[in-house]
């Protein structure tokens, strides 16, 4: 980089500030939900908009508390998406696997047939699954949150384009040295596939974490809800409370975000692991 | 080489902590589901209603509404999940009040479930209308409804050409129930065709509220709120000011909301849908919304728009309240129900003042105000023993003395007329006297056709999509009023056909 050393503190200055202005723009906000959520019912009403509440109002919370388990609704949303998520990873490889390394007789038509489902909009399938989940007798159970969206085609799209990039001679030379299929699915084409695993994990997780109506049907009881539907409670009918309403998602926030900030190593290291040869 | 080998290695070690990880999720989840999968009484349940009771033990419900609500009677924090008497016959309840008003509905339910121990009702708050109206629709066929459910006004038609409830009318014939101290108007809304469908729940009217002191401010009467629509607009014009910077701000808000248009074609006498409205024999076949009577509905709401006295928040009734709680408008028009939520909004700021629904300055003698809310049904694909407590329930929550504290505790009215006569609604009155401008509108209320309101299929698509559609068109200058209303009803009829002919 050329210049004297002030045109580059300076250069360097620059770019932090306009860093610091595009992180304002991006977090102002969750920085808003926060400080709403500390606001009486009038200072949240008020115009113009009060930015910085006037003290730390903490009744919200303990209302939003009071009146609902988000504590209980998160761990269920922790646990559903957490399943689907694994279950995902879990049928999207195996299937993308068959399609992309294995060889057998109608493998394009059948992967023709899975691509085609992704056209299907699930309104169509809504309905039909929630009858027969009630069928089952699978109403209110996690097994009913989880069990629609344990396969997809989209998750198995995603991984065999990824295993496709796989140079088959090192199936050839795993073949050779007395590998199985399954030991080469598990101990070498799935590490080398973390980056494609990792977007598929998080696009589930959060797919599965944002869902409002599934969770809507398939529970009743006050103990299987799900955050979604539990932030959607705190709005009634008659009037809508955007205090309470805030101290709802910033309680939904908080372990997600924690999970982010612990995770986030682990995260980056995992997907960028194995990119670089030898 | 080494390389591979340490990736190797690497990758099992992650493998058997994704194993473990899978396990122990696994593991969690069938744990979890086993306590909290049935709706039994088990350790998590139990925990969670004894840290809620103590948590809210004996003070009054959530402080929001602590200013200027009086607090009910008693209200135990969550609804006990088992039945004392393990025969008792068991139902279910689904209704769409969350929050405080929630809270009175499960107080209620445990009260009838505290007097008597053969029937035991759960209630479940499923949402909002729409969300708990789409979960029954997606659970028709498979018969897995409840007992008793509470669906909202515009929902009628769709209930009865479900068949998935029995008529009202039927238990009322049945046991000679006396109908007489009812609200005329709230029996004549649920009735199509003479037959009771449903039970009044909760029930509203639209009024006007008005900021007192900025009346007071620019010379109007605050004892006086305005009637017509030409007092309206000339109010509204008083009120709006010029802020600091000099950019008016408009003296009213009206949320563009459906329900407001299908009112204020009621105040002037005149019919949503043909032939009346639906509510004869013949059920409605098309839409008359787009009628004179509509066009000169919107072009006294843009004539406000265009001279500045009046502000275009959007379709949201909430950003309305909030509005006026800020002292952004000093004129609005909600629902009574919002009473108590708006007095906790402006918090003391200033005094509201609640007035009639604003009527037409002339034709509209005849015309009225159309009851809004929410009714009960009771399921008809039920043993006869349940329906028949399903009925005593209904019976029970419709009793002076439950009607009374409902009205208390959550602003809307009681359906019937011997309630006013117990002490504690005196009481309430005497302290909020805005309470008693919905009241009096229902009882200087014509009844007609119109004012009954419609009964149609297509209600909330007609109203929402179309109607509000048009609206917004209108009052952003992108159409006529004719022009736009004329689409809303084409689309609405062609949606209304659609749906006619699929319950044929």
């Amino acid at each position: 980089m050329s210049g004297s050393p002030n045109t580059r503190l300076l250069r360097k200055a620059l770019l932090y500030v306009l860093l610091g202005a595009a992180a304002l723009a991006i977090l102002f906000p969750l920085l808003y939900a926060l400080t709403v959520s500390f606001m009486t019912p009038d200072e949240a009403a008020r115009f113009p908009p009060k930015f910085i509440p006037s003290g730390l109002y903490l009744d919200n919370y303990r209302t939003v508390l009071e009146r609902l388990p988000i504590p209980r609704y998160i761990l269920n949303s922790f646990i559903v998406s957490g399943c689907v998520m694994l279950a995902q990873l879990v049928t999207a490889s195996l299937a993308a696997y068959a399609f992309a390394v294995r060889e057998f007789r109608g493998r394009t038509t059948l992967f023709i047939i899975f691509l085609s489902t992704l056209m299907i909009p699930w309104e169509v399938t809504v309905i039909p699954n929630y009858q027969t989940i009630l069928q089952w007798g699978w109403k209110d159970t996690y097994i009913g949150l989880i069990a629609p969206f344990v396969a997809t085609g989209f998750g198995t799209f995603l991984l065999r384009q990824f295993f496709l990039t796989i140079p088959k001679e090192l199936h050839d030379a795993a073949t050779l040295d007395g590998c199985g299929s399954l030991r080469y699915l598990l101990t070498i084409v799935i590490p080398l596939s973390r980056p494609a695993l990792g977007t598929l994990g998080v696009y589930s997780f959060l797919q599965t974490w944002n869902q409002y109506l599934w969770p809507l049907l398939v529970t009743d009881s006050k103990n299987m809800r799900t955050s979604q539907i539990g932030i959607a409670f705190l709005r009634t009918e008659e009037s809508i409370s955007y205090n309470l309403i805030m101290a709802g998602v910033v309680l939904v926030l908080v372990p997600t975000i924690a999970l982010l900030i612990i995770g986030q190593r682990q995260l980056i290291r995992g997907l960028t692991a194995g990119s670089v040869k030898g | 080489m080494e390389g591979m080998e340490r990736d190797r290695r690497l990758s099992r070690r992650n493998l058997l902590r994704l194993g473990v990880g899978a396990a122990a999720t696994g593991a969690l989840a069938a744990i979890v589901s086993a306590c909290g999968g049935s709706s039994a009484t088990t350790a998590p349940t139990t925990a969670a209603t004894a840290a809620a009771t103590t948590a809210a033990g004996g003070s009054t419900p959530a402080a929001p509404v602590a200013t200027g609500a009086p607090p009910p009677a008693t209200l135990p924090a969550a609804t006990p999940k088992t039945a004392k008497n393990a025969n008792a016959t068991k139902l279910t309840f689904w209704h769409a009040l969350g929050g405080v008003n929630g809270d009175i509905v499960s107080s209620l339910v445990n009260q009838f479930n505290d007097s008597q121990t053969d029937i035991f009702v759960q209630d479940i708050f499923q949402g909002g209308y729409d969300d708990e109206l789409n979960k029954f629709r997606a659970g028709l066929q498979a018969k897995s409804g409840p007992h008793i459910i509470q669906v909202y006004d515009i929902g009628q038609r769709f209930m009865i050409d479900s068949k998935a409830t029995e008529p009202m009318q039927t238990f009322v014939d049945a046991d000679k129930f006396d109908l007489s101290q009812f609200e005329k108007p709230l029996l004549d809304y649920y009735s199509v065709d003479k037959k009771l469908n449903a039970m009044p729940f909760n029930t509203s009217n639209p009024i006007l509220y008005y900021n007192k002191n900025a009346f007071q401010a620019v010379g109007l009467d605050p004892t006086k709120p305005p009637r017509t629509w030409d007092e309206v607009a000339a109010a509204a014009e008083k009120l709006t000011k010029k802020d600091a910077s000099g950019k008016p701000q408009p003296g009213l808000n009206f949320a563009i909301y459906g329900w407001f248009f299908e009112q204020w074609l009621a105040t002037e006498n005149a019919l949503y849908a043909d032939p009346e409205n639906g509510r004869g024999a013949q059920r409605a076949t098309k839409v008359v919304y787009n009628s004179d009577a509509g066009v000169k509905i919107l072009d006294w709401w843009k004539g406000m728009i265009d001279k500045g006295t009046a502000s275009n928040l959007g379709r949201n009734t909430s950003d309305s309240q909030t509005a006026f709680a800020a002292g952004q408008a000093a004129i609005i028009v909600e629902s009574t129900a919002s009473l108590k939520g708006i007095i906790n909004k402006v918090g003391g700021k200033f005094d509201v003042g609640t007035g009639f629904y604003p009527r037409p300055t002339t034709g509209g003698e005849q015309g009225g105000i159309i009851m809004g809310g929410a009714a009960v049904y009771i399921a008809k694909d039920k043993p006869d023993k349940e329906k028949q407590a399903a009925w005593k329930f209904v019976q029970f929550i419709s009793q002076p003395k439950q009607q009374a504290f409902f009205h208390i505790g959550t602003g809307y009215f009681p359906i019937r007329k011997d309630a006013y006569d117990l002490p504690e609604v005196k009481a309430n009155t005497a302290k909020f006297p805005q309470f008693q401008t919905a009241v009096d509108q229902l009882h200087a209320n014509p009844s007609n056709p119109a004012t009954n309101g419609a009964v149609l299929g297509v209600f909330t698509q007609s109203r929402t999509t179309d109607v509000e559609g048009a609206i917004e068109k209108v009052l952003l200058g992108k159409a006529t009023a004719k022009a736009a209303l004329d689409e809303a009803a084409a689309a609405s009829n062609k949606a209304l056909d659609t749906y006619n002919a699929s319950v044929k």
